[in-house]
């Protein structure tokens, strides 16, 4: 059952990527990509490394996140609930068939193409900062909400409301839950992860606006809905969600600092300005050689 | 002078002591109370009565809050700890003997389903001792006496009994039983509809059998299926004929009052040692205190505490031969046979406290209670083999067990695997099901999948329909104020419409109750009529009617300002 649901997202995960890699990213980049891409590794091997042992860290930690959580946490499940319950009530109510196809669909496969689609479009960059700013992002989310799960213990909605978030998602499609069971637990859904990787990509798609503008706003869409159908489904509290961007937020401008200042690649590398991705009639301004060397450019933030 | 310096320290006196009076009478303040329960994903209609019965309660003028907690965190929060106001729970239900230890008051101070409601009542201790010493004939009138002074003092709230459903592949095996449905015998004896079918699927929807396979622990057990499958006991019950027979014992002879239990021979456990009188007599001494009497605070094991106290002396006559003498009636004793017989060698160390480096445990925790006991060793017609945690465990069939001699007529085990697979929620777990991924569905399917189950079933799939012994119901603090006096605990029963709730809550699919037995119990003046016989509810349609439930707590003698309940802190 899980590989077969397995096999159906990765498919549909390549079909989207590459798509979208003809699309956003041109045929130029994919050009050079192919001449520059050792030196292109050799930038974002670090971080790389870092955020593999972070998710490698994580799957073990899941397993005693929830024992330690029950002796130490705050169970904020009734506080949450009387604050916002109407909030999830009324968009529940709103469900129709195919708003409900619609946000599992985003939930599922949209999530992943949205952190899995990035990377790719970075990585075809000639200037390295943008992926290593992504990478950074990812495992300061994973590492900062881990911490959080281990202080709040909180139970989403369709938890304390069965009948009325009809747990969507897993009644409607009882596959999705052999793979996301695999990543979730049901205690942990203050903040939202799902919202804050989305918002994540989000809030650096904008950064690099100037570079693919398109996907700025294929970004914004996606990641708005991913928000939304995390309590469309049933699976997580406005206030999860809010957090879950708040947490981007900082995630983003926290990698914003890092890159760049403990910086191994460029240490090794001398500090030589790398070849940088000109001949690229799309955008000829993307190579922000300046923060090669580590200083910051402003024209790009927020 | 004098005499106006002394009536102004006079009247100053008499003010001040107005003044003492009126600040150091204790407040009266609105009852805020909360309701601890389970999350949807490990029981969906016990947070959807709660959250009923806090409409209702809240209606009624109280300040209620929902607690929910981890199946696990919950056990241990409520039967453990006993640190709740009131709670929503499944019961696990039984014989109506069950009720002595869910009720009597020597044990309001122990962890386990004997009585954590804390409530204590000598004339009601009496009646509960009374049905246990009761032979068949005056069992009846003494356990439908005991029924009705429970539903006078209402110590907990009975809700409903909820049908039971699951679903089995008939292609694959024949000798489906829905009235074994609840015990491991249902597992035993089946036949594969073909050759080559050598191993049994199970799909169970809570992953804590995949954390845990001590079959002591009251976190971790509800009907203990899988562990009986571990575990031989000295008799199981057959729920046809509301009788026991004999399992582990090869028979067993009355003698005034005592009991010769005479064993199968040449029984060994999964590791090749042998098992023999002393492993039974040790196994009850074990769970009646699992320190041993090594230390001054006994420890007994929560789940059997009442079978295993209803034992008096064992004395072992020789290796296949043992003498128990009760201080009960035959059919209460006949119950202490179906405790799970524990190998000796592997249990004794875990006599010693249990210990968390850093924490100071409480007293009366031993090893035995706290272990996940992996491997688990037995003498259960299946072995264990693998787990993985929140995925599967897996067993082998035990060829040496006794079942599979052909002196032997009792089901057997037919397969040579046995594989549990954890799928946490009813709609996946048809699913695996219809898909033949699976052959039976371990534990009943959530009421709201019913319908569907019932008009969808694929033809080679079967519904499984069995009696229930498990009941919702609500459970009061008697420890704590006001829950502690019966009047309160009345007017509270009276605010939940049991009819209403089987229909909103459970689609129908469950029987509303007075009382916490089953039906063939159930004396003539509880019966269901239409409301309950006892505490009607104080309302229509679940509605409360708030101008009545006022007139009932202030009948109680609690203060009602018609918004609020309030009590006295």
């Amino acid at each position: 059952m899980l590989m077969r649901v397995l096999t159906q997202l990765v498919a549909v995960v390549a079909l989207l990527t590459l798509v979208s890699l003809a699309a956003f990213v041109g045929r130029y980049r994919l050009r050079d990509t192919r001449t520059e891409w050792r030196s292109r590794v050799r930038a974002a091997a670090p971080i790389a490394v870092v955020l593999a042992v972070v998710l490698l860290g994580n799957s073990v930690a899941r397993h005693l996140v929830p024992e330690l959580s029950w002796m130490i946490g705050w169970n904020l499940t009734w506080p949450i609930y009387d604050l916002e319950g109407q909030f999830i009530i009324w968009l529940q109510s709103q469900a129709t068939p195919t708003l409900t196809a619609y946000f599992s669909f985003v939930y599922i496969y949209g999530y992943v193409f949205l952190l899995v689609f990035p990377v790719l479009a970075y990585f075809a960059l000639s200037n390295t900062r943008p992926l290593r700013e992504l990478l950074t992002a990812y495992t300061l989310n994973y590492t900062l909400g881990l911490v959080l799960y281990v202080f709040v213990i909180a139970y989403g909605p369709r938890n304390l409301m069965p009948e009325l978030v009809d747990a969507l998602l897993y009644d409607t499609y009882p596959q999705y839950q052999h793979l996301t069971r695999q990543v979730n637990r049901n205690t942990n859904v203050f903040p939202s992860l799902h919202t804050s990787l989305a918002a994540t990509v989000a809030f650096l798609a904008y950064r690099t606006r100037t570079v693919y503008p398109k996907w700025f706003v294929v970004a914004t869409v996606l990641a708005v809905s991913v928000a939304v159908s995390t309590m469309y489904l049933g699976i997580h509290w406005l206030i999860d969600v809010l957090a879950g961007i708040a947490l981007a937020h900082a995630s983003v401008a926290l990698a914003g600092q890092f890159v760049g200042r403990w910086s191994l690649s460029e240490r090794l590398n001398g500090r030589v300005p790398a070849v940088s991705d000109t001949g690229d009639d799309n955008a000829p301004q993307e190579a922000h050689s300046s923060d090669r060397s580590g200083s910051h450019s402003a024209h790009n933030r927020e | 002078m004098l005499a106006g310096t002394a009536s102004a320290t006079v009247a100053a006196s008499g003010c001040i002591r107005q003044f003492r009076t009126t600040v150091n009478r204790d407040g009266i303040d609105q009852l805020s109370i909360s309701i601890t329960t389970v999350p949807a994903d490990s029981d969906r209609e016990s947070i959807q009565l709660t959250r009923a019965i806090r409409e209702s309660l809240e209606a009624a003028g109280m300040d209620v809050s929902i607690e929910m907690k981890a199946q696990e965190e919950f056990l241990r929060t409520v039967l453990v700890n006993h640190d709740f106001d009131v709670y929503v729970a499944n019961h696990p239900g039984g014989d109506p003997d069950s009720l002595y230890e869910s009720l009597h008051s020597q044990y309001v101070d122990e962890a386990g389903w004997q009585n954590p409601f804390g409530f204590a009542n000598l004339a009601f201790d009496d009646l509960l001792e009374g049905q246990r010493s009761a032979d068949d004939e005056d069992r009846e009138a003494a356990v439908a006496t005991t029924l009705e002074a429970f539903a006078a003092e209402q110590p907990f709230v009975p809700i409903c009994v909820p049908q039971e459903y699951r679903l089995a592949r008939t292609d694959r095996f024949d000798g489906w039983d829905a009235d074994l449905a609840p015990t491991a015998l249902a597992y035993l004896g089946l036949e594969p509809t073909e050759e080559g079918i050598e191993s049994l699927r199970l799909v169970h929807t809570d992953a804590r059998l995949s954390e845990n396979l001590n079959p002591l622990s009251v976190e971790y057990r509800d009907a203990g299926t899988i562990t009986e499958l571990l575990y031989d006991s000295l008799a199981v019950a057959v729920p046809h004929e509301e009788r026991i027979t004999g399992w582990l014992a090869d028979d067993w002879t009355w003698t005034d009052g005592t009991m010769s239990v005479e064993l199968r021979e040449d029984v060994t456990f999964h590791d090749g040692e042998r098992l023999t009188a002393e492993d039974v007599a040790f196994t009850y001494r074990f769970l009646a205190d699992t320190t041993l009497g090594e230390t001054d605070v006994p420890a007994p094991a929560p789940l059997f505490r009442g079978r295993v106290a209803a034992v008096d002396e064992i004395d072992v006559v020789d290796d296949g031969r043992l003498e128990f003498s009760f201080g009960v009636g035959e059919p209460a004793a006949e119950r202490a046979l179906s405790v799970p017989i524990l190998p000796e060698h592997v249990w004794r160390p875990r006599s010693e406290p249990a210990t968390a480096s850093g924490v100071r445990v409480a007293a009366g925790t031993t090893e035995a209670l706290v272990t996940g006991n992996v491997p688990p060793i037995g003498s259960g017609p299946f072995a264990f083999v693998d787990v993985e945690e929140r995925d599967h465990v897996s067993f082998e069939r035990f060829d040496e067990h006794f079942t599979r001699r052909t002196s032997v007529s009792l089901p057997e085990p037919t397969v040579e695997r046995l594989r549990v697979a954890i799928d946490p929620r009813s709609a996946s777990a048809i699913e695996v099901i219809n898909g033949n991924d699976a052959d039976v569905t371990n534990r009943p399917l959530e009421s709201y999948v019913v319908d569907d189950v019932l008009e969808t079933t694929p033809e080679d799939v079967g519904v499984l329909e069995s009696p229930s012994r498990r009941f919702y119901h609500l459970g009061f603090n008697a420890r704590k104020a006001p829950f502690s006096n019966p009047r309160f605990r009345r007017v509270v029963a009276g605010l939940i419409d049991k009819a209403w709730l089987v229909e909103d809550v459970f689609d129908g699919y469950a029987r509303p109750t007075a009382v916490p037995v089953t039906a063939e119990w159930t004396p003539e003046s509880l019966a269901w009529d239409g409301a309950d016989p006892e505490t009607p509810f104080l309302g229509t349609d679940g509605e409360v009617d708030v101008s009545a439930a006022a007139a009932a707590f202030e009948e109680a003698g609690f203060q009602h300002d018609g918004d609020h309940l309030r009590v006295r802190r």
